[in-house]
């Protein structure tokens, strides 16, 4: 017995030995160190800079990261905020995740209480987040869950809209809902049938040869202001198997513009339907 | 003695980890998870075998209650049930401690036998903690004298070694674990030594599905007597990118000491702007002290991101696990994390006592 007893702790003790890293040059998130790189060090605030510092990126992406996060629910950095707010939980549809002003019927906030109607508490496997952590949370949701306060603007440098989900090229289905992300706030009455475009390749991959199909109106829904995240409920009868291209103009008079007038930097997401062309 | 007392100081300060890891009982017995499981990939409900053995030979002493319960109401109905309680203390560098108790499950399993030892009806409800929350419920039907399977519905992948413990290393990461059900088709088969299955899903870590990429899972297993060994793929086509996992695992017994090893490889391209790779790895030992006394020993590694020097992060564990008698089991043991130093949470430590109640 005593001979086995040292087989399995020289075996554990041996993978034991100096495998942890020693954490030089990372932040405290365990990334390389760099100018902009979020230190997590600072305390928590009711800002979502902060809140994804301390909670979100330390915490929540052990699992709720990448193509495999749980319930598709991704909390980085670049998709946290347009997975939150606004955004319905796919456990409990009819509440949203996070709903600005209203932190009560936050579904975060009840995963995170452990008063939620579907599930256990949050973070899973872990020890409760401190209710001085939650109550920051909250407050950031009664303060209107605005994205994190960026500096005032003083260049007039195009502001720029991002595709959230999906990434460009990705194969979706005739339920797809697209989420794009822009860097501040968007003028909403910009957002027309002349300024956001829809068409299909005409089955032949390719666009710009004139066989391409106009599928007209895109019911565009926005989730937030500042910054400007917006859903896109594409028509599922109208989506035949083909290549697609989105597209937000970003210049002459049907531009869609951000909050003091200028013209966006223009946006183009190309996504297909079916089998790849 | 005084060699074994300073290792085991030495691997109880410097690690942990809590798992409640059963394939090693499948090794200890040399068995396939299907001979005491329903769903052949094994976890969830204990079939008639499963539940005799777990009241006659897990326990130190079974109290004679005349015929074992096997779960089977009867030749069409089957039920069963789990019931996981904890109470804890974790302990963050810098922090207070916190202490709880906690319920981590309490799930009832039933299997409707539409046809006996063809085709069945699975449901796994996990009634707490929060609200009740379905985890797996599909339709299986056996061929060729139950050589071959088909099951349709929401089940856990086919993935490596199906540990109890979701914070594991190898399951936390690989995102397959008893939090992420997901909906699609599996096909198996159950021929002699070999276990294999092929299952394609959502891919959607339980949630509904949102684009038309799907999650293609392979599980290859051979088992003999004393030791087993076998491989993983997993491909996921996410909106989010595309991740891919393989691993090789294996089992082999020593005399009284079960020894369980995994290791994976993940290439996760929804990482922006690069694409990730990471390393998984996990060492455990099983040791029968005596019937009704287990001694499990566990050594956990992740390295979040290969391009990235001194982010690895280790989990040892010590566990004893006593079943005194049927249907009931109590754990105790310490978890110690061991990243970098920097991050508290990667360097906690955690202490539990668990009762397990089976049926």
């Amino acid at each position: 017995m005593t001979r086995n007893f040292r087989c399995v702790v020289f075996a554990l003790t041996a993978v034991l030995a100096g495998c942890a890293g020693n954490g030089e040059g990372l932040d405290s998130n365990g990334r390389p160190l760099s100018g902009n790189a979020s230190s997590g060090d600072g305390g928590l605030h009711p800002t979502l800079k902060s809140i994804q510092d301390n909670v979100f990126t330390p915490i929540c992406t052990q699992c709720h990261l990448g193509a495999a996060a749980p319930r598709g629910l991704r909390l980085d950095e670049a998709s946290a905020f347009a997975m939150l707010v606004n955004a319905p939980s796919s456990e409990v549809p009819s509440l949203n995740r996070v709903t600005p002003g209203d932190p009560d019927s936050s579904y975060i906030i009840q995963k995170l209480e452990g008063r939620a109607a579907v599930g256990g508490q949050m973070p899973l496997g872990q020890p409760p987040l401190p209710q001085a952590t939650i109550d920051t949370i909250k407050q950031w949701i009664q303060n209107g869950a605005a994205q994190s306060v960026a500096p005032a603007k003083v260049d007039v440098t195009p502001m720029q809209v991002h595709a959230v989900a999906p990434p460009p090229g990705e194969n979706l289905d005739s339920t797809r809902e697209i989420l794009l992300q822009a860097d501040g706030t968007l003028n909403l009455a910009t957002l027309n049938d002349a300024s956001v475009s829809l068409v299909r390749s005409g089955g032949d991959g390719t666009f710009n040869d004139g066989n391409e199909v106009n599928l007209g109106a895109v019911h565009v829904e926005a989730r937030s202001l500042d910054p400007t995240v917006l859903a896109l409920k594409l028509d599922g009868a109208a989506l035949v198997p083909d290549s697609y291209r989105l597209e937000l103009s970003g210049s002459g008079a049907q531009a869609v513009r951000d909050s003091s007038g200028l013209a966006i930097g223009g946006f183009v997401l190309q996504f297909t339907v079916g089998a790849t062309l | 003695m005084k060699f074994r007392f300073l290792l085991l100081a030495l691997l109880f300060v410097g690690s942990s980890s809590v798992l409640h890891a059963e394939p090693y009982l499948a090794v200890q017995q040399g068995l396939k998870c299907n001979v005491c499981h329903v769903n052949p990939t094994g976890g969830g409900m204990r079939n008639a075998f499963g539940e005799v053995w777990g009241q006659t030979q897990l326990p130190a002493e079974r109290v004679d209650t005349g015929e074992p319960w096997t779960g089977e109401i009867n030749r069409f109905l089957a039920i069963g049930g789990n019931l996981r309680a904890t109470a804890s203390e974790t302990d963050v560098p810098h922090q207070d401690n916190a202490s709880s108790f906690d319920t981590d499950e309490l799930r009832v399993y039933l299997e409707v036998r539409a046809i006996p030892d063809r085709l069945s009806v699975y449901v796994d409800q996990k009634l707490a903690p929060g609200g009740s929350e379905n985890q797996e419920a599909y339709g299986k039907l056996w061929f060729d004298n139950q050589r071959f399977y088909v099951k349709a519905g929401q089940m856990y992948l086919p993935y490596g070694l199906r540990l109890q413990d979701d914070t594991a290393f190898i399951r936390q990461v690989s995102g397959i674990n008893f939090t992420t059900p997901d909906r699609g088709v599996e096909t198996g088969l159950e021929i002699g030594p070999w276990s294999a299955q092929l299952a394609v899903s959502n891919g959607t870590g339980g949630g509904s599905e949102i684009d038309n990429g799907k999650r293609y899972s392979v599980r290859v297993e051979h088992v003999q007597s004393v030791w087993r060994a076998g491989a993983s793929f997993n491909f996921n086509d996410a909106d989010a990118g595309q991740r891919q996992m393989q691993n090789v695992f294996a089992g082999i017994r020593t005399g009284p000491i079960s020894w369980l090893a995994e290791a994976d490889y993940i290439i996760d391209k929804s990482f922006a702007p690069n694409e990730r790779k990471q390393a998984v790895g996990l060492i455990e030992a099983n040791w029968l002290i005596r019937k009704g006394n287990n001694l499990k020993l566990t050594a956990e590694y992740f390295d979040p991101d290969r391009d990235v020097s001194e982010d690895q992060q280790n989990r040892y564990s010590i566990v004893y696990e006593y079943t005194p008698l049927q249907f009931v089991q109590f754990r105790i043991g310490a978890r110690v994390y061991d990243g970098i130093p920097q991050n508290d949470l990667q360097n906690r430590k955690f202490f539990f006592a668990q009762l397990n109640g089976y049926f």
